[in-house]
């Protein structure tokens, strides 16, 4: 039996959260080689981005990715570093942060890629577990000082073991972060590289270079130079809360019992106007008299001293365990003889009820005003009455079940103001724009940034862009980049509500069809996404976001649409052209050797002006950028990967020009390109020059003045011949002919 | 001229040959020399228009429903005065602008080289040029407009319908189609009757012992016709229309009428149908309204009318609800306002009973032409 007893016992010893998520690492993304390579790299990477936002500072993060044992296949063991131009983490703090699972200064209701810094102890346990080999740590918080800390993980007590700490000179502030870990870059490759694509698509502020093992270089630097206003912290919303949460709100509303130290006693002693060795009936005897102008802390510890019936010196040795207000007794360990004492209260007494008051926490009115976010007075007050709670309840005094009904209560309650979302940092339709011109280099392009709106208490905003045409690659259907919170979202792509949303549209209503070249580009903000693996790589479909995007994404349909029907007026113009290209010269062939003729007439003229006036109109259905062939060279500038731009010089200065591009800025020159390679022989001469398109809009007019005309005189001429001859009715003449035709 | 030298007169019936002097080989050159000058005009007219910078246009006379009139004087279907314009310049007519142009170009060659055609062949050769049309029926359209643009039958172009109706009689004829300039035929000479193809079209008639025309609409009266001698019985000349009497068919009978001073007799069945085919060769059709070359005014139609159905007691059959509203349709028509047309259309509605040609047969195999014939010819001289 008692052996039974102890086994029993240790099987449920607790195990620390390193031992947690060493045995559970398939839940953080640390499945395999390949797929723990691409999470290290996201984990250490939107570390440092975090750490940058937060400090306002333009993130320089550079990645690399080299082999140990080149000579090796995969998988095989890689060092991973990243290093960031960041605040750096002061020396005090790097074993723990670095060293410890579920140790961050994330901790707090603002939009952030990561929570706790879970992910990068993550990268460095799997490392660890792997390799068997510390992380290497470089950080300055100054500029001036380095400090080096190689760090290995004690698993089973998470705690850090320091291997070497070393502090020389350096220039430059910043982290850089190096794990040893088994990875497979010959399958992680194509993510990772995706990966930087995407995550300097949605972080245009951000410069990241990336040296994979093949020596290759991948460099995004940043096109914009304003970052987004950082998001603030702020307190939860009413409808963001569980039990669990009131609970710990009340712990921390809670007044603790002051520290009675040297300082405290002089304060008391200052403001009862009493010296230090005051008798306890001198001192209750000020009290009495005093009690209005004390400070609430002074009251508290008087108010104990009431009961316990101490002096001073007496309190100072005394440490209050528990003040028990159902029995009306105080709880105190008595240093002097090491032993737990207690005292009873009284009820009648004045000082009761400020003891009572300081256990039992703040009126639920004062709570709720005070602790959550969009909560006035009037709506506590209000709630209050719909929840069957009386305002001034304690908070300290509800029972479990109290505590659940009002949870309940807040979820239900209507009247609660949306959610603020002050707390988030969306991108902004502008930058996003920039950033969808210079990476796809569409012929169009359309953002839009929702209205903040919540899902259970949670703030979100949905921003959107879609692009078509230009160099974008048809892949049989809109081609989704998904963001949320600037984080690229690469794998289960199935499953997102953002892939919901986009398959349910019927883009053939928008004017879409066939494989368009096309992509959507899709973030979503908030201070929680609802993940629905702890992996990060789908959102959830909650009806809220669903709607959001959904209206997002019809916003942008709409847009499209109505440029894609210019597209298609464009297209009809050039075929309306080729046309003519096409039957002129037959004409022109037939009626020369119809009239004898031997030299064709001279009609290339007459075409071209015509082309040049189609290629005028055409040109104003379109609204394509004139940069884009700049844009193009600058690309190819840049390493194989086609999607790595090198940096391109004056994009901010193109990308501005594009803005200004508007349907004044109609030019000519890109019809040219997409009208000329379809029938050289009317090569159709781009002008911009006004002269020209008034001029053919004016042969087009009077030719239409003459068609008109010429109607009217027929019209006219059939009038005047009805008065003599009679003219036969509609359905007899058809059948005159259907018979005479057998004949025929 | 031709029409001068040999005018109706009582001459013709006291000799039963009549040589007519002409020069065949040269009236055809004439008239292909006026049909090539028409179509270089436009040729002409068009090369101009490019050479200015100008787009070309053609001046279509319009063939809608509500341009084919009626002309009294002339007693057939006229096109009014209304036209339209096909310009190259509108994108959406600039593909039948381009092969009007082509056909008149075509026509040109097939007329300068005189070779034939017909709408099926013009058809498939357009696909040689490029030129494209989406079936027959675009390109027959096309080939109306030449005809509409230049006022000249198809004919002049060279481009024949598929024959089908045939010609047996006592007639001598000279071919002008290339090969065969100069040479003469007698149409007696072949029992199955001759084809009224290309060459017969054009070929000019030189004389003939006969003194009227019968056209049949039936094939197979046509054979019993033929077997019976009746062109040698009435001194006639016999014609199978096949139905609705194509083009170059009515244009022959035109031209055996005026050129050779026959008078026209049309034997159909005894239905609605019937009595318009005689119509038709009488005063054209809405379809041909743009030419005034077709129609043989004098032409009679001497049977079976509606009467003769119950003055001869024909075995009949109903009439089908499209019949008795064919009759209604063409009681509005103003070429049945008046006389045998009128009375024998109130007939039919009234009897709502037909009869087909053959249903003399009741009476013996050669009934219709031992007694039904004589009798109509002989009523057809106070017609």
């Amino acid at each position: 039996m008692m052996i039974d007893m102890v086994q029993i016992k240790e099987r449920f010893n607790q195990i620390s959260p390193s031992e947690f998520f060493y045995s559970n690492r398939d839940l953080a993304g640390f499945s395999n080689p390949t797929r723990s390579l691409y999470t290290a790299v996201r984990e250490l990477v939107e570390n440092s981005l975090d750490a940058c936002d937060q400090k306002g500072i333009l993130p320089n993060v550079h990645l690399s990715i080299k082999a140990v044992d080149p000579s090796k296949s995969d998988p095989r063991h890689y060092i991973l570093t990243v290093k960031d131009n960041g605040p750096g983490v002061d020396a005090d703090y790097i074993p723990l942060a670095f060293g410890t699972v579920l140790y961050g200064s994330k901790f707090g209701l603002k939009q952030a890629r990561g929570m706790f810094g879970l992910g990068a102890t993550m990268a460095i346990l799997y490392g660890q577990i792997t390799t068997n080999m510390p992380v290497v740590v470089h950080s300055s918080v100054d500029g001036k000082t380095q400090d080096r800390f190689e760090i290995l993980l004690d698993i089973q007590k998470n705690k850090p073991v320091i291997v070497k700490h070393e502090t020389c000179k350096v220039s430059k502030k910043g982290l850089s972060v190096s794990i040893c870990l088994e990875g497979d870059y010959s399958k992680a490759g194509t993510k990772i590289r995706d990966y930087v694509y995407e995550t300097s698509l949605i972080t245009p502020y951000a410069t990241i270079t990336f040296d994979d093992p093949k020596e290759q270089r991948f460099s995004h630097s940043k096109f914009v130079n304003v970052m987004p206003p950082p998001p603030t912290i702020i307190q939860p919303h009413p409808h963001g809360v569980d039990v669990e949460r009131i609970r710990r709100m009340i712990v921390e509303s809670q007044f603790d019992i002051p520290v009675v130290n040297d300082e405290m006693i002089a304060k008391i002693c200052k403001e009862l106007i009493v010296k230090k060795d005051a008798s306890f009936k001198r001192i209750m005897a000020r009290t009495a008299r005093k009690w209005k102008s004390l400070t609430k802390h002074v009251r508290i510890i008087l108010a104990i001293m009431s009961f316990l019936e101490v002096d001073f010196d007496a309190v100072r040795r005394v440490r209050i365990e528990d003040i028990d207000t159902a029995n009306n007794l105080i709880s105190y360990w008595d240093f002097t003889t090491s032993e737990t004492k207690s005292a009873s209260m009284d009820r009648a007494s004045p000082y009761y009820r400020q003891l009572a008051n300081t256990v039992q926490g703040e009126q639920l009115a004062a709570f709720l005003a005070k602790r959550f976010q969009r909560v006035g007075a009037n709506t506590a007050n209000k709630f209050a009455e719909f929840a069957g709670f009386k305002p001034e309840r304690r908070m300290g005094t509800m029972s479990n079940q109290e505590l659940v009904s009002l949870s309940d209560s807040l979820q239900k309650f209507d009247e609660f103001l949306a959610p603020d979302s002050s707390c988030l940092a969306p991108l902004g339709a502008e930058p996003l724009e920039k950033g969808i011109n210079k990476f796809f280099i569409p012929d169009f392009s359309a953002v839009v940034q929702r209205p903040a709106s919540a899902y259970s208490g949670f703030p979100f905003i949905i921003e959107m862009g879609v692009a078509y045409g230009g160099d974008i690659i048809p892949r049989g259907g809109p081609h989704v980049y998904r963001f949320a919170n600037r984080i690229p979202l690469l794998y289960d792509e199935g499953s997102d509500v953002v892939l919901k949303v986009i398959n349910d549209i019927d883009w053939a209503r928008y004017k879409i069809k066939g494989d368009p070249p096309f992509i959507i580009v899709s973030h979503i903000c908030s201070t929680r996404i609802p993940y629905k693996t702890a992996g990060k790589e789908n959102v959830a479909d909650r009806p809220e976001i669903e709607r959001e995007l959904r209206l997002a994404l019809q916003f942008l349909a709409r847009k499209l649409a109505g440029y894609m029907s210019k597209r298609g007026q464009a297209e009809a113009a050039r075929k309306r052209a080729n046309l003519y290209a096409k039957y002129v010269p037959m004409i022109a062939q037939f009626c020369t050797e119809l009239a004898g003729k031997k030299k064709e007439p001279e009609y290339q003229k007459m075409l071209q002006d015509l082309s040049n006036a189609l290629a005028l109109d055409s040109a104003e259905a379109r609204q394509i950028p004139v940069e884009k062939s700049d844009a193009k060279d600058s690309l190819s500038d840049a390493p194989l990967d086609k999607k790595a731009v090198a940096d391109a010089g004056d994009q901010d200065k193109s990308v501005a020009e594009m803005k200004a591009f508007d349907d004044t800025g109609k030019n000519a020159a890109h019809t040219e390109k997409n009208a000329a390679p379809l029938n050289s022989s009317i090569a159709l001469v781009a002008s911009s020059k006004l002269h020209s398109k008034k001029r053919s809009t004016k042969t087009a007019s009077t030719s239409r003045n003459n068609e008109r005309r010429g109607k009217k005189k027929t019209s006219s001429a059939s009038a005047t011949a009805e008065k003599p001859i009679q003219i036969l009715a509609f359905g007899r003449t058809t059948q005159l002919q259907q018979k005479e035709k057998q004949g025929d | 001229m031709a029409r001068k030298r040999q005018s109706p007169s009582s001459a013709k019936r006291t000799t039963p040959k009549k040589k007519r002097k002409i020069d065949a080989a040269a009236k055809a050159r004439q008239k292909q020399k006026d049909t090539l000058e028409d179509l270089r005009v436009h040729g002409a007219r068009i090369y101009d228009d490019l050479n200015n910078s100008r787009f070309p246009t053609f001046s279509i006379p319009s063939r809608s429903v509500s341009n084919i009139v009626f002309d009294d004087v002339t007693r057939q279907y006229v096109l009014g005065n209304s036209s339209s314009t096909r310009s190259s310049r509108n994108s959406s007519q600039l593909r039948s602008f381009t092969q009007l142009m082509w056909l008149a170009f075509f026509a040109n060659r097939l007329t300068k080289e005189k070779k034939s055609s017909t709408l099926r062949d013009v058809y498939y050769s357009s696909q040689a040029f490029a030129i494209e049309f989406d079936n027959q029926a675009e390109s027959d359209n096309i080939i109306v407009d030449l005809e509409a643009v230049t006022a000249r039958p198809r004919e002049d172009f060279r481009i024949f319908p598929e024959e089908r109706s045939t010609i047996f009689g006592d007639l001598n004829v000279e071919y002008t189609i290339p090969g065969y300039e100069g040479k003469t035929m007698n149409l007696s000479n072949h029992p199955d009757g001759y084809s009224i193809g290309p060459s017969l079209t054009t070929a000019e008639l030189v004389d003939t012992s006969a003194e009227l025309v019968i056209a049949i609409e039936k094939g197979g009266l046509f054979t019993r016709f033929v077997e019976e001698q009746i062109d040698k019985k009435f001194k006639s000349i016999i014609v199978n229309t096949g139905g609705q009497a194509p083009r170059s068919t009515r244009t022959l009978l035109k031209r055996l009428h005026d050129e050779m001073g026959l008078p026209i007799i049309i034997l159909t069945d005894g239905d609605v149908y019937g009595e318009h085919i005689a119509m038709v060769i009488k005063s054209g059709s809405a379809n041909a309204a743009h030419l005034r070359e077709l129609t043989v005014p004098d032409a009679k139609w001497v049977g079976v009318w509606a009467t003769d159905i119950e003055k001869y007691d024909l075995p009949t059959i109903p009439m089908t609800e499209s019949d008795i509203k064919r009759c209604h349709d063409l009681k509005n028509d103003p070429r049945y306002a008046y006389g045998i047309w009128r009375k024998e259309l109130d007939v039919f509605l009234r009897l709502k009973r037909k009869a087909e040609l053959e249903a003399f047969s009741k009476y013996g195999l050669t009934n219709i032409t031992d007694k039904y014939l004589p009798q109509k010819l002989e009523l057809a001289k106070s017609l």
